[in-house]
């Protein structure tokens, strides 16, 4: 790197016009446009850039006649395309135009149109932009003489490769995965939806990340105020730094203090685009492989692609099984300690003397014992994810077995407790939207604890606290229950099981789509029509003729 | 008014039926038998009836000024110092019955299932859990009556399918009653009939529906199903018991669910579950009773945000539910309470309407 670097002219006399103290962001409010020479422009990008060892600036005479200089960060940067594709065509006339006259003012419009063979470039005088294209590494020419600055995109950012999500597994269906690069996750998304009506409206956020956001949308099916607000919350986002679409998230969701995740993130480019087909809105921060659906409601949350991949049976059959361990990860323990401790004669007999020959030698209280089992559950559960990945699994195998069965054998809990407490983790974990998941899992503890006061009475005052907090939540005015509450005919049909694709004509009414759409009203009759047995004759068609 | 007209008929209804299903379906049986003994499912349905003519002037009343609720058009109709005697009534009304209904609630709680917790600790969880959700605004307020009406509607279907195993069809004949005398049926309608008062409601959603015009068909949907699900009730439980141990129970509904179990031994007795999920119905009725009360004092006194009067009127109802020295007079009192009511909550709107027929005929005539 260091033999680009022309370190010969050591810092001159110009920077004493301004005081070094101030920072970089602050000297560049001092100058707005380029002028003077380009030995002033250098002294003045050294002093803006050059405590960063990775700055490089090559000083080159263009043609071999106008004193030109490059400037870009080397770390940022392609160098195989910074060596041949631009300092050589710059410094070697090409042969073809070998005769042409060349003067300084038609300069620009030669390297431009004829020399440079680069896609994307840009031209501007303002030191802002200028500065602002080095940064994103762009290398930046300057030629002597020239008041006009050219940025040529030369950045090569080192991404991993497209994976398979670890959060959004699936058995059937697309596996790739968002990845942290913006433009790779646009494309991903765009080669899916090849349309000129997916639009993305790409903007700034973050005083000094200038994280790009981009808001994506189908035009045409999306409701245009949909998108007007969420442009309108998030241009109300004035912070020092977007580092993940989980900040923009917090910034734009309606309800903060909520448990419940109002706005569904997504690793996954055939969701997002399965959602924006529907009608929301999807944003994409760069550095995060993390995508944002808006809005969402809550039914959303125990739904995958998944389900719509495979047959309608299977998905439904899926589904349900998937709402069913919501519940169970919400209320079996409290259900548990509330049964046990208040109300035994509800469960059979034979089953309750069981119970109470596991309790026999536990000194706790029931209350006690399940928070305690609970707790150390989630010791456990967030240790594993901790755990360096060569001994994670072992060390699980030994927190969950052992322990558990050593905590019985010493009279520190009972057995069934175990069970109730190992099953509701195992269901947790089947909700494949973790946010929403976690919220169940925070509320089980105050559920737990108002079942130990008051029994089943205090477990139906906690389920209908959490029940009428569900009510009144709003994604960008959807009610959170939608389509259960307020009802909604089309919506059920896609609730509890996944009804077959036909059924489901229309996209969802709640997100006032402008083209409602989805199947065309001969395809879903054509469905229900009996098919044309071809192969049911038993002479073959290429004899019978 | 220019709120956002949101609330669908379907869940107006729901509304209806879910402010009327409430703590009352516990003693109701009781109280059909002794009005009429075996009479009794005929004296609900009569009584039924009887509320639903009141809800149907009610809800009339409501669709002629469908931008207003009650306590606006009162003032039209009557003037602001009239209105507001009225509308006082009204609230002093609607908040005391929120404290019987936690008061009553609890008394049951508290004897069936939760022996050893102090009656106040289950009416103040009552009334906080109507309180704490009186806060919302109409739309949420009526999803609310939509999401329960189901978890409402299908534990009391349950029981009473659950019960027909040990029915005896013998025991409704005879279907009009062994002499029932005028007086006791005539006491019995009104007692009922006072169990749909919470109805009274459907008057400040009027105004948020989207179709006001339908809000009748919705209402008379409301008290068909709640109506039908009393109705239901009685006769399952005359069925299961005969007349004569009902009117001994204090709560025969409960009873009905204790006989009962579920099929392949799930649950051994329902009683408690019963309870537990019949908390759902209390809730609704209270919120109900609660937002009513909430909603007439925020307009008595023209104020913008009702929220901070849920919890500065809480006080207050908790201190007329600790009034009542027992149950027996607790029961005393509810059905005294409920005569009272009956007056207020249908003679009001009766004077309303005549006033307006009066005001209109003054108008057309001149």
């Amino acid at each position: 790197m260091s033999n680009d670097t022309p370190k010969g002219s050591g810092q001159s006399s110009a920077s004493a016009e301004l005081p070094p103290s101030l920072p970089p962001d602050e000297l560049l409010k001092r100058r707005e446009r380029l002028e003077g020479s380009l030995e002033q422009s250098i002294e003045w990008f050294k002093q803006l850039l050059l405590p960063d060892t990775d700055f490089v600036i090559r000083h080159f005479d263009i043609y071999g006649r106008f004193p030109a200089a490059l400037f870009y960060i080397s770390s940022m940067t392609k160098q195989a395309a910074i060596h041949n594709d631009l300092l050589k065509p710059l410094m070697y006339m090409p042969d073809h135009l070998k005769d042409a006259e060349i003067r300084l003012d038609g300069l620009e419009t030669f390297i431009l149109r004829k020399t440079l063979y680069f896609s994307d470039i840009r031209t501007s005088e303002e030191y802002q932009t200028l500065t602002e294209s080095i940064m994103r590494g762009y290398a930046l020419l300057l030629v002597d003489g020239l008041n006009r600055g050219i940025m040529i995109n030369t950045r090569d950012i080192d991404k991993r490769a497209v994976e398979q999500p670890p959060t959004e597994q699936v058995i059937q269906g697309p596996r790739e995965g968002f990845i942290e690069s913006m433009s790779t996750n646009l494309a991903l998304m765009r080669y899916r939806l090849a349309t000129p009506d997916f639009r993305t409206h790409i903007r700034q956020l973050g005083r000094l990340t200038k994280t790009p956001v981009a808001i994506c949308y189908i035009e045409g099916v999306v409701d245009m105020a949909l998108v007007d607000e969420v442009k309108t919350r998030l241009s109300k986002i004035d912070v020092d730094g977007i580092l993940d679409s989980g900040f923009v998230e917090q910034y734009i969701e309606d309800s903060h203090l909520s448990p419940f995740p109002q706005i569904q993130n997504t690793e996954k480019p055939d969701k997002a685009v399965a959602q924006m087909l529907e009608g929301r809105v999807v944003i994409i921060v760069e550095g995060s492989p993390f995508g944002l659906i808006i809005p969402s409601v809550f039914s959303q949350f125990y739904q995958t692609t998944e389900d719509y991949a495979t047959r309608f049976l299977q998905g439904s059959f899926v589904r349900i099984a998937r709402v069913v361990a919501l519940v169970f990860s919400l209320i079996f323990p409290s259900l548990y300690v509330a049964i046990i401790s208040f109300n035994p004669e509800l469960i059979p007999t034979e089953f309750a003397v069981a119970v109470a020959g596991g309790r026999a030698g536990v000194p706790f209280p029931s209350l006690v014992e399940v928070l305690i089992i609970e707790i150390s559950m989630e010791v456990l559960r967030e240790a594993t994810i901790r755990l360096p990945q060569q001994v994670g699994g072992a060390l699980s195998i030994v927190g969950v077995l052992v322990v558990g069965q050593a905590a019985v054998s010493a009279g520190f809990s009972s057995p069934i407790t175990v069970v109730v407490i190992a099953l509701t983790t195992i269901g947790s974990f089947a909700t494949p939207a973790y946010n929403a998941a976690f919220a169940l899992r925070m509320l089980r503890f105050p559920l737990i604890i108002i079942s130990g006061m008051f029994g089943l009475y205090g477990l139906m005052i906690g389920l209908i606290l959490i029940g009428n907090h569900l009510l009144s939540l709003k994604s960008f005015g959807v009610p959170y229950l939608t389509p259960a509450v307020p009802l909604d005919m089309q919506g059920l049909k896609d609730l509890l099981i996944r009804g077959p694709l036909w059924w489901m004509r229309r996209r969802p009414a709640f997100l006032h789509p402008r083209d409602s759409t989805r199947v065309a009203r001969q395809s879903a009759e054509d469905m229900t029509s009996p098919g044309n047995d071809v192969l049911e004759n038993n002479s073959p068609s290429g004899q019978g003729g | 008014m220019n709120r956002p007209a949101t609330v669908t008929t379907l869940q107006a209804a729901a509304l209806v039926a879910g402010s009327i299903i409430g703590v009352g379906v516990l003693p109701l049986p009781r109280v059909a038998t002794l009005a009429a003994d075996t009479g009794g499912p005929l004296v609900t349905g009569v009584a039924v009836l009887a509320a639903w003519l009141a809800l149907w002037l009610i809800t009339k009343l409501g669709t002629l000024f469908p931008q207003q609720s009650i306590f606006q058009y009162s003032e039209i109709l009557l003037g602001r110092w009239l209105a507001a005697i009225g509308t006082l009534l009204l609230i002093c009304f609607f908040a005391f019955l929120a404290s019987l209904a936690a008061r009553e609630f609890g008394e049951v709680v508290v004897t069936a299932v939760l022996r050893k917790t102090p009656l106040e600790m289950t009416v103040l969880a009552m009334l906080l859990l109507a309180a704490i959700a009186a806060r919302n605004d109409v739309r949420t307020f009526s999803y609310i009556h939509m999401f329960y009406l189901p978890f409402i509607l299908a534990p009391g279907i349950l029981i009473i399918a659950l019960s027909l195993k040990n029915a005896v069809s013998l025991n409704l004949l005879p279907l009009w009653g062994n002499d029932a005398t005028a007086l006791s049926v005539t006491h019995g309608i009104l007692t009922i009939a006072s169990l749909f008062q919470v109805a009274f409601v459907v008057t400040i959603v009027i105004p948020h529906m989207k179709q006001p015009q339908k809000a009748l068909k919705a209402s008379s949907w409301g008290v068909v199903i709640a109506g039908g699900l009393y109705v239901a009730i009685v006769l399952a439980t005359i069925a299961v018991f005969g007349s004569e141990e009902t009117r001994l129970l204090i709560w025969p509904t409960l009873e009905l669910a204790k006989t009962t179990s579920l099929p392949a031994n799930i649950l051994e007795r329902l009683d408690a579950a019963f309870l537990a999920i019949w908390v759902t119905a209390v809730f609704t009725t209270l919120l109900s009773t609660y937002y009513l009360t909430i909603h007439a004092i925020s307009q008595l006194f023209r104020l913008k945000d009702h929220r901070l009067l849920t919890y500065f009127v809480l006080p207050f109802i908790f201190w007329m539910a600790m009034l009542p020295q027992s149950v027996l007079q607790l029961y005393q009192i509810v059905e005294l309470v409920g005569r009272i009511g009956l007056c207020i909550t249908f003679g009001y709107p009766i004077i309303l309407l005549l006033v307006w027929l009066l005001r209109r005929r003054g108008v057309s005539s001149s």
